[in-house]
This record gives structure tokens, C-alpha cells and sequence, in this order.
């Protein structure tokens, strides 16, 4: 049914300049496909990676000039022009990116205004190069109606690679990292290249789109790039809606359409049209498209899933004695006054379970997120199979085989379950850009082995009815286990867990028991598992650290650990069971 | 010359600060800013012109209703652009006061009219000449009510039972709200006070710069750079980051050109936010995993 | 993917709906009316001028409608639409006005950028356009054959021309100061006066710029001094040229001043009070002083319709001016070819018979295939600011 309609739109697209010759409707129709390439591009950061610019009038600029100097003064024909045009654009947005994405939210949109202002200020001042105010004239044309056909199937091919990433590993790295920068990291992701890559994809469309703009007035000022114009793109993005693939469609259109519906009305045109913004803001708050989308609903588990069996999780080395993996020596952890962890040494065996256990602000998760590179110990070292890892990146120590889940289970809320565990799957290696953005066979085949391997995995861990269901829409002790098999899908040698039984019904527990002790009988990965439900701790671990306060104040077997005077004072209370 | 220079920077500047200063207040209640900021300075100055020189009230009665049509006016962008959006924790304000001040330049653009007019002032009738170069009374005025007027605001935050409850909000609205704190109120305040300081600045600038629907734009958007590079949080460091541009594009319009003013301007607010991403005044942003 | 099927169909519909009402708007219009069309820019910082010209059309196009329109009774029909000072949008506009609204002649406003990015397609679409604003020289002299931009305007190289002239032969001042805005007007204006005071064997001691909203041009002015300047030349819209005449006092340099058109409007006079006096400027037109027939008849129609009180209300009279004359040529011209083809009007307009007593001067085959500026530096006129009122100058 979708194809339906996109082949329909594809058959309006192509009639149009068929059935008139109205050089006004050919214009607006090119113009409106132009918007629809640059909506789309911008999408890739806006809608994928959760990025805002408000300076791409500035990529649309330089697209533009560089294409109306290399046709005029350079004499290149419009197809060569245009592939510079993108190279340029895309180079100067991976520059400002890098600049740019050291910071986020309001400073970021501040960063893209200011380079939108510069780039128009340039224009203006550097006579020489650009004409300053005058601009650039008698750039070659395409006549009206053939150059419709070559931008109405440009912007198809820009909304087909853009579909094509959104289904390859890189699109859920770009979703993952909008959904949580955190998780992404700790699946060995790197939120700031990804990010540079997602501003870099939108300005070469940017730029191309620019080129295009060139080619169709045929002249070229810095009138047409301030501002208002970077406002116009996002706006036309947001109303048509993000991360969809129709949304980009939707506002081209309409931007381009409503402000001409509107011409009738001179002095009140605007009021109009603010006012018409406004309500689609207030009622469309996920764009055109993502209000009339209907979620389907979540398919619940079937009984009987319930046994986790683990199977497919990684083995590691089956029935090795138990040895170092992780050791901590003297590791201190200071937020400004506040020392929470205070020279804890501490060794990890593998394979093993070791818990970590201690009252509420004992520095637990401190020493997780410690061990996984988030905190930086302000004394002490860390080694992970005889390497230091004291002031890697989270994403670089995720690639060494560390694995964790969050207090809060992060998960990626836009993306199916599926494809969570396909984040976790792919890891770092997300194979070419632009096969992702071709759908090249190799591609091709890269997905099927991920929908097949990440539905496997569900399966095993009684996930499978929820498969294709969003992420966001799981209930809680779900949640959980996802995060688990996400964590498990990257193969890791440490998987770190953080209060994984929080929350949970009694029978989630037990579950969750028997999946743990599975995947340590099975030679899965060694464990590090912060918890305060007793019973799991005492049931499954191999050795119980004890912090309060942010000093180890006990280590040892789960017995010894248990009836340690100090412990019971600070922790246990009265003797437990 | 030098001295006008710094003179004249130090007006501006001091109006950028006091600007900014309203991004700030709304920033740390909400986590939400007024995008059309720029738009209250223009207010300012229309509310204060059409009963001052449109309707001949004296100049106090006038002020006064343009500080009741501020307060007003930043009320509405509360509750119509941002309330909606603040409780649903969604990013859409940004563009609804985007859109809402796209209205107001229209409205007043049919209201006042579409060209410049003169405001009349005293203090800028003759200028003081100084070694070949001159300013006016009102450009030194400006500075000081500015700074005047930002430790005024320091202090109500510091010192008052508002200024406490914004606090309360900006920490942990949530939490403000089950201590018995009206958030949306206060939300709703913070919003009425940014407002007030643009229509203050507007009315300040208006004998220098014309009354004109399009004159608060380009302020609203270097104030917004201001706060920016002053760091969000940070009063101390907006007001000195406001100063510290003026004096900049004074200098640089001065001694280099006018086309270079907006290039270096704004490329030094992107060397801030690359050495330093919180701002001057803002920590580096810690992260809570 | 099967998720957006319904989302899909509608969107289709929705905007399958958009383009039957565009459609619909073609068939939907009468025949009767002659429309003439104005883009210009009616919103943003330019847009009194969009409306002074707007007032001069209506005006005019009364006057004519009122003696029975053209064409054995079809009566002309004002269409607007706003360029918003943006290229882009002037050649939508440009468009619009000629497939969808069937305008048989366009008026232009004031941006010399969004005049040149639109004068492809009045040759495309073989529509006459008329400026009665941007003065860049390349609108008219713009090397297409036919040509259909005309224009009852300044023209920066004749306005460069003139004020060179009186600069160096009536003032006797041999080393200018150039102070121009920093857009494609200047820019043009820039070419031109290096040209013809390099004709005079004079060159500008500097050549400074601003840019629109500026408050302060003292630095530039300073730069000026200091470079011995002993007149400066000035190219400036109202706004800025206020802030530059107010500059110049500010710092205590008294150096005489002539200017482009630019400051005679936007309340110029009231923005700079007695600054302005001896300021020297060029127009088309004054609406101060004894007014001809038309004169009178325009400011009593002013006041009529629009609550003008009197010349010193009049917002950017030279759009006003120039545009009740385009309309009146343009009407002859429509009547003269018999039809409301572009290219027979063009022809009309480039060989117009007989002579129109108009409000700026006496028309006689005012346009020809070489020259499509209706006004020269011979019809220019050189007007200073006193007391609040333009006075004219001699410039013998």
C-alpha cells in the first residue's frame, strides 16, 4: 500500500511538467523538490541523530556559489559542478561539525546560527570570489521543464538513500545515539564522530540542493541565504515530521505551497503565516507524519518464554580456571568535595560472578561507570587483561570487550527491539557509508545476517513476540532483559550489570537467576553485578566486594561476606537467612 | 576616536547584556528561551512611542505602560509558545516563539506602520565632542541603567522569595512543585521579567537606533549570542560577555569595517563555545551516568 | 513500511488538493479587467517603499479607470505581491503574476538584486516589466534582446553622472569621500561614480560602506576625515542616512554632503531634525514647493485615500512619483498596441506617439530600442533639506 503512494507521487511528479506549461507551477514544483532534498538531508542530523542547525543556509550558499563558479569561471558542465558543489559543502560541514558538536542544545543551534552569519557575511564582503551584494549572473540554465524531471528524480534519490541508511547499521547508530548517547557509547559507539558523520551527510545534500538552486535562477545572491532561509529548512523538516521518510516530502510541499496559497493576502500574509505555524506546532507535534502514523500495539511475551536458555549468547573459553580479567588498585573517584570512591583495589576473576554490594550512595555505580570509562579516578589504575584503561573513552573500552547495563535501563527508544539488539550486534563496525546509502548487496547481506542473528537471540531470551515492536513502548521488567541480550549481542569478555533485578516481580527474578547462572555455566562472560536483592547475590555470585562510603570494606565468598560483623553494621542489619 | 568607540560598545553591549539577561532568567526556571526576545525590545520601544509621541502622556506614564504591556506580552509567550510544550518536555517551543514573534513584527508592522520613526530625547540632541570624535549623553546613560538594572536583578534573585522559588524550579521542578511552589507561575514570571528587560532595553536604544518594527531582531539574535558565550547559567558571565561584545564590534566597525563587524563577531563566539562549550561562566558539563 | 500507507494517501490528497486550488485560481478569474502587477516588498525593513509605490499605481490607475479604462472600456486591476526583498522569491512572484494572474505589465520596487534576478524572466515570458524604484543600472542596460525592462526611475549611471557634475563643476570640490551601503546598490553606484568623476579626472580620497539597521557610521566618517576628504558622497536609504547625517554631527565634522536619492523619504526629516539642513540630494521628483496640475491633483488624492496631510507626510515620495507616471505610460501604451500581448506592448512602449503631460516632466517617446529609462540626468532634479522641507537647488 505504501509503495502505492509513493508511486504515485512518483507519477504526479513526473505529469507535471507534462501537463502544463505554466512556468509558475514547473518553478514551484522545482522548488518545492529542492526544499524536499534539503529536508531530507537534514534529516539524516535532525531526525536521525537528534541534532539541531539553524546555519544550513550556509552549506545551501556554498553549495551554491561553488557550483555558479564552477560553471561560469570554470567552465565545468552542470554534472561536474554540482559533484563539487557536494564535495565542497560536505567538507566545510565536516570542518564546522567538529567544531561544532563539542556542544549540544541551545549552544549548538548558537554555533550553526553563527556559522549561517559568517558564511553570509563572507559572501557579502569577498568581492572578488563571490560578486559581494551584486552576486553571480548569467549562470547556465536548464529549461524549466526538463530540469523539473532532473530535480524531481534527485529528490527521489535523495529520499531512497536517506530510506537506505535509516535500514542500514548506520542509521541505528545514528538513532542510538539520539536515543541515549550513554548506551551508545558503552556498545562501543562514538556519539561525537557519529554525529560529525550525520552533519557532514546533511550538508553534502545541503550543498547539492544549493547547486541546484544556482541552476535553476540562473543568478545567485546573498539575499537568498540568510537566516530565515536555515529557519525555513528546519521548520519544513519539523512540520513534515522527523525520522520518517514521507515527513521530508510533506513539507517541502506544504512550505513551498502554503506561503504561495497565501499571496492573496499581502499585508496579513504573515500573521497568516505564523499563526498557521503555530497551531501545526501545537496539534503536530511530531509532524504532518508522525500524527497520522498509528503505533501498532506491543505484543505480549507467551507463557512459557519465561526460560531464558541463553542460547546463541557468545562463549567465551568453556571450563577455564578462573583469572584475572579486571583489576582495580587503589582507585579514587572525587566529584568536587565528595570522594566516592576512596583507594578501592579490587580484582575481577574470569569466568565469575562478582557482586558489589553496599547501602545507597556506597559509590556502586561509581565503580561501574569507573570500570566502563564514563568517570575518570582521580588516583589509581585499572587494567583489563593486563591493559590500562584510565582515561579511555567509554567507546573504546566497549570495544575492548566491556559490556554494561544502566540503573535505568537506556534503551533505544525509537528503534525496535530488534534493531536494539542489532546496535549491540554491529558494535563499532557499521561497514561502508556509502553502501549503507546505496543498499549495495553487500550491504544487503549485512542485514539480513543482523535480522536474522538479532531475532535469534531475542528468541532465546523469550523476546521474540515483541521483536518488531518499538522500543520505547516495553514494560519494565522487559526493559531489563533487553538491555541484557543488547549488552550480550556485542560478544563481551566483562559484562557489567547495574541493579538488574531493580523493580522486578518475584518471578522476574527467578528468571533472571536462571539466565545468569546459565550464561556463567555456559562460558559466557564474566560478570561484575551491583544489587541489593540478597538472595540473587548470595545465590549466584563467586566473590561479594562490599562498599560503604566509598571504601571496600569487605571482599571475599558470599558466606564470609555475609556474616562480617562490619558488613552487617553498615549494611546487613540483622543476621539474614 | 577611542574613546567613542568604547563608549558607544559599552551602550550597546550593556543592552546586549541586559538582553541576555532575559534568555538567562527563563533558561535556568524552564530550561526554555524566547526566541522572539528581539521582538519585546522592538515592543518596548512601539508601546513606549505611541503614548509617548502618539498619544503626548509624559514620559513615566508611558513607561509604565510599556511595562505593564511587557509583562503582558511575555506572559502570552509563556502560556501560548511555551507552556504547552515545557510541561510535555518537548523541544517545539523554540520554534512556536519562532512563529509568535513572526506575528508581532506583522502586527506592528500594520499598527505603527512600516517606516522608521525619530524618538525624541534629550540626551541625544547635542553630543559631547571629544578629540575629534563625539557621543551622546544618552549612549553614557545607557551603560549605567544597564548595569544598574542587571545588579537589580541579581539581587531579586539572590535576596527575594521570587527569585528563591526560581531557584527552587531551575533545581528540580518537579520537586518544586510538591514543595508547594507554583512552577507554572513561576515559569510564567520569569517570563514576564525577560520581557520587561527587553522592553526596557528597546525603550533605552530608541532614540539611537529609530523606532521600527524590524529594529529588535538583530539584537535579540547577538543577545542571544551573548548569553550564549556568557554561559546560559551564568549571570555574572552574560553581563560581562554582553560588555565584552559590544566593545569588540565597536572596535572591530572602528578600526577594520563594518562588513567585518558581524564575520569577527560571531566567529569569536564559536572560538568561546569551542575552548570553553559551557560558556565563560558556565562549568564544563559534568555527566550524570 | 506498511505504516505509512494511510499517512501516505493522505498526504497525496492533501496536496493534489493544494494544486487544484492553485489550478482552480486560473479558471476562476474574470477576463474583464486589465491587471497590471506590483512586486515589490510589502513586508520587511524596505516596506514603505512597496507601499509608496503601490499608492502612486492606485492613483494613477484611478484616474484612468475613471475616463474609461483602455482598451474600449476594460478597466485596469492592481495585483500585489511581495518579493520580501528576496531574489528567489521576486522570480516566484515574477511568475505568478504572468501565468497565473495574467498581468499584462509588472511594476518593480525596490531592490536593485531582486530587478536583476527577475529580468530573465520578463524575456522568458515576454511580459514588460516597469521599474518605478531600483536604480541599478543593469536592470535596463541589461543585454537581452527584446529587451522588456523599462523603467521611470533613477538610473545609477546617470544619477552618478549628476552628481559628479555638481560635485566637481558647481561645488568645486575636487576630493570625495564615497559612503555607500553595502548591497548591490552601492555596489552599482560604486562602478558608476569612479567612472564619471575619473571622467573629471577626480578620485575618491576613500571609499567607505555600512550595512542596513546600522546606528553609527562616525568610524567611517572618521576614516574620511582623515583622509582629507572635503565633500562627501553619500548612498543611502532613509534610515541609514539618518544615522549618517546625525554621525557626522556627532563628531563635529561639518563637511558638506550630497546624496543619492535615498534619503528623501521614510520621514528622513523627522528621524534627523535640523541635521538635515544642507544636506544636497538628487530626484525624480518634489512634491514640496509649487506643484503642477498633477502635483496637486496627486496630493489631494494622497489625502483622500491614504490621510496624507501634506508633502512632508508623504513616505518615499520618489516611488510614489515615478510609479503614477509608469502607470499612465503603461496605459498609453496598452491603448497605442490595441491588445494586451507582451510583445505588442513592449513595442508600443518603445515607440510611444504623442506626448504625456506627467507629474515629473513633459513625455515624449520617452523609451526607444536603446534606451529604456524614461528619465535622465537632464530631468533630474537637485533638492537640499531646510527646515524640514526640500528646497530645490540650481546646479548651473
Amino acid at each position: 500500500m505504501a509503495r502505492a503512494g509513493w508511486l504515485a507521487l512518483a507519477v504526479v511528479a513526473a505529469a507535471l511538467p507534462l501537463t502544463t506549461a505554466n512556468t509558475y507551477y514547473l518553478y514551484l514544483g522545482a522548488s518545492a523538490a529542492l526544499l524536499v532534498i534539503v529536508a531530507a538531508g537534514l534529516n539524516v542530523l535532525v531526525g536521525f541523530t537528534g541534532q539541531i542547525s539553524l546555519g544550513h543556509a550556509g552549506f545551501y550558499a556554498i553549495g551554491a556559489y561553488t557550483a555558479a563558479l564552477a560553471a561560469t569561471r570554470g567552465g565545468l558542465p552542470l554534472w561536474a559542478a554540482t559533484i563539487a558543489a557536494i564535495a565542497a559543502a560536505a567538507i566545510v560541514g565536516s570542518v564546522v561539525a567538529a567544531a561544532a558538536l563539542r556542544v549540544t542544545g541551545p549552544y549548538l543551534a548558537m554555533v550553526t546560527i553563527a556559522f549561517g552569519i559568517i558564511v553570509e557575511g563572507v559572501l557579502v564582503e569577498w568581492v572578488s570570489l563571490t560578486g559581494g551584494p551584486g552576486g553571480i549572473f548569467n549562470i547556465p540554465k536548464l529549461p524549466l521543464a526538463r530540469y523539473d524531471w532532473v530535480v524531481a528524480a534527485l529528490a527521489a534519490v535523495a529520499l531512497w538513500t536517506t530510506a537506505n541508511l535509516r535500514r542500514s547499521a548506520w542509521g541505528r547508530a545514528f538513532l542510538a545515539v539520539k536515543g541515549s548517547e550513554v548506551a551508545a557509547e558503552s556498545l562501543g559507539l562514538s556519539p561525537y564522530h557519529l554525529r560529525i558523520m550525520a552533519f557532514t551527510i546533511s550538508a553534502a545534500f545541503t550543498g547539492g540542493a544549493g547547486a541546484l538552486f544556482a541552476f535553476l535562477n540562473g543568478y545567485i545572491s546573498p539575499d537568498s541565504f540568510t537566516l530565515q532561509q536555515s529557519i525555513l529548512f528546519l521548520l519544513a523538516l519539523l512540520f513534515g515530521g522527523v525520522n520518517t521518510i514521507a515527513g521530508p516530502v510533506v513539507g517541502g510541499l506544504v512550505l513551498t505551497l502554503l506561503p504561495e496559497l497565501l499571496t492573496r493576502l499581502a499585508d496579513y500574509r504573515l500573521i497568516l503565516y505564523g499563526l498557521l505555524l503555530l497551531l501545526s506546532i501545537y496539534w503536530l507535534p511530531n509532524g504532518v507524519v508522525g500524527a497520522l502514523t498509528r503505533r501498532r500495539p506491543i505484543p505480549r511475551p507467551e507463557r512459557g518464554e519465561g526460560d531464558q536458555r541463553g542460547e546463541g549468547d557468545q562463549k567465551v573459553e568453556h571450563g577455564r580456571p578462573a583469572e584475572t580479567l579486571l583489576a582495580l588498585e587503589h582507585v579514587t573517584v572525587r566529584f568536587g568535595g565528595v570522594t566516592a570512591l576512596d583507594d578501592v583495589t579490587l580484582a575481577v576473576p574470569s569466568p565469575g560472578i562478582t557482586a558489589v554490594i553496599g547501602p545507597n550512595g556506597a559509590g556502586k555505580t561509581t565503580l561501574l561507570n569507573v570500570l566502563s570509562g564514563y568517570y575518570r579516578p582521580a588516583a589509581g589504575r585499572v587494567t583489563l587483561g593486563g591493559l590500562g584503561t584510565v582515561g579511555a573513552a567509554p567507546h573504546a573500552i566497549a570495544r575492548l570487550g566491556v559490556a554494561r547495563t544502566f540503573q535505568t535501563a537506556q534503551l533505544f527508544g525509537e528503534l525496535t527491539v530488534a534493531d536494539n539488539v542489532a546496535v549491540g550486534l554491529a558494535g563499532p563496525r557499521l561497514g561502508r557509508l556509502l553502501g549503507a546509502l546505496a543498499g549495495l548487496p553487500a550491504t544487503r547481506r549485512r542485514e539480513r545476517f543482523f535480522h536474522a542473528e538479532s531475532r535469534a537471540r531475542l528468541t532465546a531470551h523469550g523476546l521474540a513476540a515483541c521483536a518488531d515492536a518499538p522500543a520505547d513502548a516495553l514494560a519494565a521488567g522487559l526493559r531489563r532483559r533487553l538491555e541484557i541480550v543488547r549488552a550480550l549481542a556485542t560478544g563481551p569478555r566483562l559484562l557489567l550489570l547495574d541493579e538488574p533485578a531493580a523493580g522486578l516481580t518475584p518471578n522476574e527474578v527467578a528468571q533472571l537467576d536462571a539466565a545468569l547462572t546459565t550464561l556463567r555455566d555456559g562460558g559466557g562472560p564474566a560478570m561484575v553485578l551491583v544489587e541489593h536483592h540478597m538472595d540473587l547475590v548470595m545465590a549466584l555470585s563467586d566473590q561479594v566486594a562490599v562498599l560503604d562510603g566509598g571504601r571496600l570494606i569487605a571482599r571475599g565468598a558470599p558466606a564470609d561476606v555475609q556474616r562480617d560483623p562490619a558488613v552487617i553494621e553498615a549494611y546487613l542489619g540483622a543476621v539474614q537467612a | 576616536m577611542f574613546v567613542q568607540l568604547v563608549v558607544s560598545g559599552l551602550a550597546l553591549g550593556s543592552m546586549y547584556g541586559l538582553v541576555a539577561l532575559g534568555y538567562h532568567i527563563t533558561w535556568v526556571t524552564s530550561r526554555t528561551m524566547n526566541f522572539s526576545q528581539g521582538h519585546a525590545v522592538m515592543a518596548g520601544a512601539v508601546v513606549t512611542y505611541a503614548a509617548y509621541v502618539g498619544l503626548g502622556w509624559p514620559l513615566p506614564a508611558a513607561l509604565l505602560l510599556m511595562l505593564a504591556a511587557l509583562a503582558l506580552f511575555g506572559m502570552l509567550v509563556e502560556r501560548a509558545a511555551v507552556r504547552p510544550f515545557f510541561l510535555a518536555g518537548s523541544p517545539a517551543w523554540l520554534l512556536s516563539t519562532i512563529a509568535l514573534g513572526i506575528i508581532a513584527e506583522n502586527v506592528a508592522m500594520l499598527s505603527f506602520g512600516k517606516d522608521a520613526r525619530a524618538f525624541p530625547s534629550a540626551l541625544t540632541r547635542k553630543p559631547i565632542l571629544l578629540g575629534g570624535a563625539g557621543f551622546y549623553p544618552q549612549e553614557l546613560l545607557i551603560p549605567l541603567v544597564g548595569l544598574a538594572l542587571m545588579g537589580l536583578v541579581q539581587a531579586l534573585y539572590h535576596r527575594t522569595r521570587w527569585g528563591k522559588r526560581w531557584k527552587a524550579v531551575a533545581w528540580n521542578a518537579e520537586a518544586a512543585g510538591l514543595m508547594g511552589i507554583n512552577v507554572p507561575r513561576a515559569v510564567m514570571t520569569a517570563y514576564a521579567l525577560s520581557a520587561l528587560l527587553a522592553g526596557v532595553a528597546g525603550v533605552l536604544l530608541a532614540p539611537i537606533l529609530n523606532v521600527a518594527p524590524t529594529m529588535g531582531t538583530i539584537i535579540g539574535l547577538k543577545a542571544f549570542a551573548v548569553a550564549i558565550i556568557g554561559g546560559l547559567a551564568s549571570a555574572p558571565g552574560i553581563i560581562a560577555a554582553g560588555l565584552g561584545y559590544g566593545l569588540i564590534e565597536s572596535f572591530v566597525a572602528g578600526y577594520l569595517s563594518t562588513g567585518a563587524r558581524e564575520i569577527v563577531g560571531f566567529a569569536l563566539v564559536i572560538l568561546v563555545l569551542v575552548i570553553r562549550p559551557g560558556g565563560l561562566g558556565g562549568a564544563p558539563m559534568t555527566r550524570r551516568v | 513500511m506498511r505504516r505509512l500507507a494511510r499517512p501516505f494517501l493522505a498526504v497525496l490528497a492533501g496536496s493534489t488538493l493544494a494544486l487544484a486550488t492553485l489550478v482552480a485560481g486560473v479558471g476562476a478569474q474574470s477576463k474583464e479587467p486589465v491587471k497590471i502587477g506590483l512586486a515589490a516588498a510589502v513586508s520587511g525593513g524596505s516596506a514603505a517603499s512597496g507601499e509608496a509605490i503601490k499608492r502612486g499605481i492606485q492613483i494613477a490607475m484611478d484616474e484612468v479607470n475613471a475616463k474609461g479604462g483602455v482598451l474600449g472600456g476594460r478597466k485596469l486591476e492592481l495585483v500585489i505581491r511581495d518579493d520580501e526583498g528576496n531574489p528567489a522569491k521576486g522570480v516566484t512572484i515574477a511568475r505568478e503574476l504572468v501565468e497565473r494572474e495574467k498581468a499584462t505589465v509588472v511594476f518593480g520596487g525596490l531592490h536593485t538584486t531582486v530587478a536583476l534576478a527577475q529580468v530573465p524572466v520578463w524575456t522568458e515570458l515576454k511580459t514588460p516589466y516597469m521599474g518605478a524604484w531600483a536604480a541599478g543600472t543593469n536592470i535596463t542596460r541589461n543585454g537581452q534582446t527584446p529587451n522588456f525592462s523599462f523603467r521611470v526611475s533613477a538610473n545609477d549611471d546617470y544619477v552618478d553622472k549628476f552628481l559628479s557634475r555638481y560635485a566637481v563643476d558647481v561645488m568645486k570640490k575636487g576630493k570625495p569621500g564615497l559612503l555607500l551601503e553595502n548591497t548591490a546598490w552601492g555596489q552599482s553606484n560604486e562602478a558608476g561614480l569612479g567612472k564619471w568623476l575619473g571622467e573629471k579626472k577626480v578620485k575618491p580620497v576613500g571609499i567607505e560602506k555600512f550595512n542596513w539597521n546600522d546606528p553609527d557610521m562616525s568610524p567611517q566618517l572618521l576614516r574620511l576625515k582623515g583622509a582629507g576628504a572635503d565633500h562627501v558622497i553619500l548612498v543611502a536609504n532613509a534610515p541609514e542616512g539618518a544615522q549618517v547625517v546625525k554621525s557626522r554631527a556627532k563628531i563635529g565634522w561639518e563637511v558638506p554632503m550630497i546624496s543619492h536619492w535615498g534619503i528623501s523619504g521614510g520621514r528622513f526629516a523627522e528621524l534627523t531634525g535640523e541635521l538635515s539642513d544642507g544636506v544636497v540630494f538628487v530626484q525624480t521628483y518634489s512634491f514640496f514647493g509649487k506643484q503642477n496640475e498633477r502635483g496637486q491633483a496627486l496630493l489631494k488624492a494622497l489625502r483622500e485615500k491614504y490621510n496624507v496631510k501634506g508633502p512632508e507626510d508623504v513616505v518615499a515620495p520618489v516611488g510614489t512619483a515615478n510609479a503614477y507616471d509608469g502607470l499612465h505610460l503603461v496605459a498609453l501604451a496598452i491603448e497605442q498596441a490595441g491588445s494586451t500581448e507582451g510583445p505588442k506592448v513592449r513595442e508600443a512602449l518603445e515607440s510611444l506617439k504623442g506626448e504625456y503631460k506627467g507629474l515629473i516632466k513633459t513625455y515624449k517617446q520617452p523609451f526607444s530600442a536603446e534606451q529604456h529609462d524614461a528619465l535622465t540626468d537632464a530631468d533630474y532634479v537637485m533638492v537640499a533639506w531646510k527646515g524640514g522641507k526640500i528646497v530645490p537647488v540650481d546646479v548651473k
